[in-house]
């Protein structure tokens, strides 16, 4: 509804029963607001968001503003004439003798009555509202703060969220929301009728105090039996879903003093702190399991600390935690209310003065403590049975256990749980409700063992993935083998930028003189500028292994666990670096070598950087240990400032270039990649990284180019296969997923020239 | 595949009958119990490549939520809405914002909670609401054809049988599935399908006597028209009450559904083990849910999450396209 139509009370605003349309406005309102109308709809807007317009009639607001349809005037031709299949649609209607179009018609002309009754009038306790406010107004100050729309749609929120809990939804104090009557049946009937589906599997008196909570909280008449549910439906289901909520009482509708009830129950809620605590006990405490477990608990006389609704309420959530444990969705393990649900089962939340609020550590382990005393304390119970059971164990129990490591953790909090929760220990309470359904108390152990099973299967793959790792693998068919010079060779190779070639050559010399460790680093320098890291790697730490002091082969093993973040390896090798170089090894005192901290290592390098500002390479170092910190412009700065002094480094270019594509500069990154392979157009870890830069900005055809011609002259770089396939199903090139796959160079070639 | 991040909490979404890249979506401010709507008509084309992200390419407010959408299956720019306030609207596409909603048809006093264009007699549709009953409407027609008032609680869908023109169900909170011919006085049929509250049900679109339910007691049951003392099957599996089932268009056994326990399910309902997959991308319940007529397996569902996600089946509805690796340096 346009602006316009808001101040005339044009169509869309016509009331029932009131005319609107000759408003003197409407002249006014045309010749301020001309045609500048932009939306036909006048937006809802929650109180405090902006003015609000006058209130149009219960859910209208719609515009009934008739246009004819482009392209229906055929259409409505055909049916003022109709063709054989619309007449017979036609005589289907006038056959039927209840409501031909005739019929149809004259219902749709009769004036449309005020909505009447329950079920959607206009609220007519206007006296109700006035003394409900008064009783309203003298409650503590608000507790939800912020724009009127922004706490309505957190407590909204905080409503939905509670139907996956069943823990009563907590009353809220909120500022006064300004909401119009119709925002206010709008919330009623809609969240009475929704509670429905949500709570499905709670009792009809839980959905009922989730309703009325939140329409008391909102200061919303609740009488929304309005389209209550249907009686005497849900026979057996609904006994089987709530056998362990506790008594079903139907709820019998008074429609003539329905909300005189409803108020003085809210009205004495409100005014009595304890009542909700009451109406929670009266809800669950009736019959079932958790009053049975109520009346083992009053017999006990260890009670003292904890009121039983704290304990009733603690029961529910533990059963409900039993319930979420069972439902092996990830989701709702992980979910905010699990987690409340889990603390609330534990005591460490608890009802208190109206409120949920968190318990006290001592309380928690007097809770946990008092468990075990009622374990001695109940002689034929189960309860029993599982105390002995951990008796006979031998354990301290889980109790304790858990005490223990909950003092570790420090106070209650969410982070706590949330620690806990990450680790892949399942929640012992959850646990222990499930183990007690389940009736295996005696195998009470096996998830730990489980547990156990799981960090040694952990160790295990890290241990292989280290091991695999520094393993070398030669190649087959070395036709370099018995050639008299292979170091020679490979050097000569390497300078020509054959790096593959070069590989074959250097690896004969390495199985000729395992001991060479020249030969191991050249060999390690020709596989990363091949772009193939494992291999790199395998040969630094063969070349590290001969010669421990090499400069070079400590920086490059520096930069390939920089490259994998492997901050500790990386810190290593660094300062190993400095540890050996001859002006520098002073500022690095072996001792410190055991217990490295990037912040210490950085400084040395700083230092060593003050000391001697030409050396290039302690710029390098300072630039990759950067890149370690994720302190990309720093790291710029450095390889940077190194560039000056070695402008022809190609490995130096690609470095600066990776760092900028590291942080999101990939424009700046792609003019380095192209300095680095101007100098060594060989380079295949340039071209692949030039490809990286044109994914990350979503060019994956380009990219698809420069690994292709990477793959080209390095067919055995396994990540640029993998690179290069990721870009064909981005760039949905699944035709060539198949030449991918069977690295078919020559189809790619020819599809993506560079 | 890619998603989308709505304004407001997502309630309902469709593919375009016409264009293979088009969605419509239909969305509601503070979960539809308070406040404003939104539709967004949503492009596909450029995802997958690219930004892998799904575009806007417009959108309708509105001043209530938006329960559902259903295309026009006669105009590819027609595009018509349930609202909570108890409106139908139709908008157009290629008309300029100021002509929209083309028409607010408002005769339901109660909210609307489902649209469904009639598939077989392309200038039909019919509204389902929360005032216990479903019209059938006209584009040409400024009110309702017929009311058909049987059910004794809210109407909370209605669709179209794919073969018979004149053949409709309605699924209603008085746990009752009716079965509509608008030639004839009164519902042919009442399954009393659930003990609890009916959401949602689809035909079968290769089968005009079957059809699927889904309820508040979590359950979707497969019947069959003829012979409906029994459901012909009973699939369990959501933990919560299922919002919204949907027929395969291009397999007869396959359905969809969505529910309040947050995930979409795909079912094959002639199996024993009748669970084919369940996606849990939403983080919220999901409540909107459709099925490509156009691509086999295509996938869309919308949440109150505020995501739409559109997938392959058997795909994973959250991989976006793959992050490029990190660069190296040598």
């Amino acid at each position: 509804m346009s602006m316009r139509e808001l101040v005339t009370g044009g169509a869309a605003c016509a009331v029932p029963g009131s005319s609107s349309s000759s408003n003197p406005l409407g002249a006014l309102a045309n010749s301020l607001l001309g045609s500048s109308s932009k939306t036909q709809e006048k937006l809802n807007e929650l109180p405090g968001t902006a003015v609000t317009g006058p209130s149009t009639s219960l859910y209208s607001g719609g515009d009934n503003q008739l246009s004819t349809l482009p392209g229906f005037e055929n259409e409505e031709q055909e049916l003022r004439h109709p063709d054989a299949q619309a007449s017979e649609f036609l005589r289907g209607f006038r056959g039927a003798d209840h409501g031909g179009f005739a019929d149809a018609w004259n219902e749709i002309q009769r004036p449309q009555l005020p909505p009447h009754g329950l079920r959607g009038g206009p609220l007519p306790y206007t006296e109700f509202d006035r003394v409900y406010e008064n009783g309203f107004q003298s409650q503590p100050p608000p507790t939800l703060d912020g724009p009127p729309g922004m706490v309505l749609s957190n407590f909204l929120h905080s409503f939905m969220r509670s139907s996956g809990t069943g823990v009563p939804f907590g009353p809220a104090m909120l500022p006064v929301l300004g909401l119009s009557e119709r925002d206010k049946l709008c919330i009623r009937d809609r969240s009475s009728i929704m509670a429905r589906h949500f709570f499905a599997d709670k009792s009809e008196e839980f959905i009922n105090a989730q309703v009325n909570t939140l329409l008391h909280s909102l200061d919303i008449d609740s009488d929304f039996r309005a389209k209550g549910p249907i009686p005497g439906r849900y026979p057996e289901l609904e006994e089987y879903w709530n056998e362990s909520q506790g008594a079903i009482q139907p709820v019998i509708h008074n429609p003539a003093n329905g909300w005189i009830n409803e108020f003085s129950q809210q009205k004495s809620l409100h005014s009595d702190p304890e009542a909700w605590v009451n109406m929670f006990e009266q809800q669950h405490g009736a019959k079932g399991w958790a009053s049975e477990f109520q009346q083992e608990q009053s017999q006990m006389t260890s009670m003292n600390q904890i009121n039983s609704a704290n304990m009733a309420a603690m029961e529910q959530a533990r059963m409900l935690a039993h319930t979420l444990s069972q439902n092996n969705n990830p989701k709702f393990q992980n979910s905010k209310f699990h987690q409340f649900v889990s603390k609330m089962s534990r005591g460490e939340l608890i009802v208190d003065d109206n409120q949920i609020k968190p318990a006290g550590v001592s309380s928690h382990v007097g809770w946990a403590e008092e468990y075990q005393q009622q374990h001695k304390g109940a002689p034929t119970s189960w309860v029993n049975e599982f105390a002995q059971n951990e008796l006979s164990h031998g354990t301290n129990g889980w109790a304790k256990e858990f005490s223990a490591e909950r003092e570790l953790h420090g106070s209650v909090d969410d982070k706590w749980v949330q620690e806990f929760s990450k680790l892949n220990v399942n929640d012992w309470a959850e646990e222990f409700g499930h183990q007690v359904g389940e009736g295996v108390l005696g195998e009470s152990s096996e998830w730990l063992d489980g547990y156990n099973e799981y960090l040694n299967e952990q160790q295990a793959v890290k241990q292989q993935s280290n091991s695999s790792r520094g393993v070398y693998l030669f190649s087959d068919m070395n036709p370099y083998v018995g050639h008299p010079d292979p170091l020679k060779e490979g050097q000569e190779l390497f300078r020509k930028g054959l790096l593959s070639e070069a590989v074959l050559a250097l690896e004969a010399e390495v199985i000729k003189n395992p001991e060479n460790a020249e030969g191991w680093r050249l060999l390690g320098i020709t596989h990363a500028e091949n772009d193939d890291d494992q291999q790199a790697i395998a040969s630094m730490m063969r070349a590290h292994e001969v010669d421990p002091t090499n400069l070079e082969v400590l920086l490059a093993l520096g930069v390939s666990h920089t490259n994998e973040l492997e901050q500790a390896e990386a810190l290593k090798y660094l300062y190993g670096w400095l540890q050996h170089h001859p002006k520098y090894g002073t500022l690095a005192p072996p001792e410190q070598s055991a217990s490295l901290f990037f912040a210490d290592v950085a400084g040395l390098f700083n230092e060593a950087a003050r000391l001697s500002p030409d050396d290039a390479d302690v710029h390098i170092v300072l630039g990759v240990l950067y890149n370690l910190s994720r302190e990309f412009d720093s790291a710029i700065k450095s390889f940077q400032s190194a560039l000056k002094l070695k402008p022809r480094d190609y490995s130096l270019w690609n470095k600066l270039g990776a760092t900028q594509a590291n942080s999101v500069q990939s424009a700046d990154a792609l003019l380095a990649y192209q300095q680095a392979l101007d100098l060594k157009p060989n380079y295949v870890r340039a071209w692949a990284n030039m490809g990286i830069s044109f994914a990350n900005q979503g060019l994956y055809e380009d990219s698809i180019r420069y690994y292709v011609r990477a793959l080209a002259m390095n067919p055995k770089a396994d990540n640029a296969w993998q690179y290069l396939r990721i870009s064909l199903s981005c760039a949905s090139r699944n035709d060539m997923l198949e030449a991918c796959d069977s690295r078919n160079l020559d189809v790619l070639q020819r599809e993506f020239p560079l | 595949m890619p998603r989308f991040k709505l304004t407001f909490h997502g309630y309902a979404v469709r593919f375009s009958p016409f264009y293979e890249h088009r969605l419509a979506v239909g969305t509601s401010q503070n979960f539809g119990i308070l406040g404003n709507g939104r539709i967004h008509i949503l492009d596909l084309a450029g995802a997958g490549a690219g930004a892998g992200d799904i575009s806007e390419t417009l959108s309708f407010d509105t001043a209530d939520g938006v329960y559902d959408v259903s295309w026009s299956e006669s105009n590819d720019n027609i595009l018509i809405s349930a609202t909570g306030d108890g409106s139908v609207k139709v908008w157009d596409l290629a008309a300029p914002p100021t002509a929209n909603p083309l028409r607010s048809l408002h005769e339901h006093s109660r909210e609307v909670q489902s649209v469904d264009y009639n598939p077989v007699r392309r200038d039909s549709f019919l509204s389902a609401a929360w005032d216990d009953t479903v019209k059938l409407w006209t584009l040409d027609r400024p009110a309702s054809v017929r009311t058909f008032k049987e059910h004794a609680y809210c109407v909370y869908a209605a669709a179209w049988n794919p073969r018979h023109a004149d053949v409709f169900a309605s699924a209603s909170g008085d746990c009752t599935v009716r079965v509509w011919d608008v030639r004839e006085s009164g519902s042919t049929m009442i399954i009393p399908g659930h003990e609890f509250e009916i959401l949602t049900c689809d035909w079968n679109k290769y089968n005009d006597c079957v059809i699927a339910t889904g309820s508040v007691d979590k359950s979707i049951r497969v019947w069959d028209v003829r012979s409906y003392r029994a459901p012909i099957s009973v699939m369990n599996g959501h933990g919560y009450p299922v919002r919204k089932v949907k027929f395969s268009p291009h397999h007869g056994s396959f359905i969809a559904s969505c529910s309040y326990d947050m995930s979409v399910c795909c079912w094959d309902y002639q199996l024993e083990d009748a669970l084919v997959s369940r996606y849990e991308q939403h983080t919220e319940f999901a409540v909107g849910l459709d099925m490509s007529v156009l691509v086999e397996g295509l996938l869309a569902s919308a949440g109150w999450d505020q995501l739409v996600y559109v997938w392959q089946h058997g795909s994973d509805p959250m991989a976006g396209p793959p992050l490029p690796p990190p660069p190296m340096m040598g």
